[in-house]
């Protein structure tokens, strides 16, 4: 994958930043989806457990990076093949727990409606679903740079 | 040959599992509300080494049945594939591969 680098809204984005990072907080205690086990042995579901958080944070960490103080300078991220999979996973881990946190009561066709309008949604939730939205929208444009031809 | 010989029965014949197929594990991935489209087919191609068409179709069914079976083999490596897949969460299990 060739470097993207996109370049955004500050304003636009900055509050959703807090969102996300709330999230994010969230999952350094927790992963987004509990995990299932293959064995019923606590040492095993434990090594198991750790690994998957320690990826996770990883994850979400690198995600995070993309919102430093350079972002605040000049309103870009950079998105290449060094960090395009952990951002995948990190975008997929955040919108996970958005999704559980606030907007559990949202009707599942708007959530999974790309063009769903803002107002449709309450409007304590609707930073969250911005938050959410944006977060599928880079996962969009880093899957789309690593296979031109996927269209959904 | 004077003796008198007493029809024998065919035995019926017994399909034991094999010790191979007994042994075999199903990779199950589950359906969920958050991933797109795209992104389950990207992570089956990465996880699974597949061709993007049978990735779509699983993924299909995935979204349209609520379940999809993506792998059949050892434990091992069922466990392995298991844990890659949650690594991208996606909600995966393992099933031993009985019926």
């Amino acid at each position: 994958m060739k470097q993207v680098e996109i370049k955004l809204n500050i304003s636009a984005v900055a509050p959703l930043l807090d969102v996300i990072k709330q999230a994010a907080d969230d999952l350094r205690g927790t992963l987004a989806i509990a995990a299932t086990f293959p064995e019923e042995d606590a040492d095993f579901t434990e090594t198991w457990t750790q690994e998957l958080m320690a990826a996770q944070n990883s994850d979400v960490r690198e995600l995070l990076g993309l919102f430093d103080s350079d972002f605040f300078a000049d309103g870009a991220i950079s998105i290449d093949s060094n960090n395009c999979e952990s951002l995948l996973r990190g975008c997929a881990a955040v919108r996970i727990r958005i999704l559980a946190r606030w907007l559990q009561e949202v009707p599942a066709e708007i959530i999974e409606d790309e063009d769903a309008s803002i107002s449709d949604i309450a409007e304590e939730l609707r930073l969250p679903f911005a938050a959410y939205t944006f977060l599928d929208q880079v996962q969009k444009i880093i899957l789309e740079h690593l296979n031109p031809a996927v269209a959904e | 040959m004077g003796a008198e010989s007493t029809p024998r029965e065919k035995p019926t014949p017994v399909t034991a599992p094999s010790p191979q197929q007994a042994e075999l594990w199903r990779v199950v991935v589950l359906n969920d509300p958050v991933n797109r489209m795209s992104y389950v087919v990207m992570v089956l191609r990465r996880v699974l080494g597949f061709e993007e068409a049978r990735a779509r179709q699983h993924m299909l069914e995935v979204h349209e049945s609520g379940r999809s079976i993506v792998w059949t083999g050892t434990r091992e490596q069922a466990e392995a594939h298991m844990f890659a897949l949650q690594q991208w969460h996606l909600t995966a299990v393992i099933q031993p591969n009985e019926g």
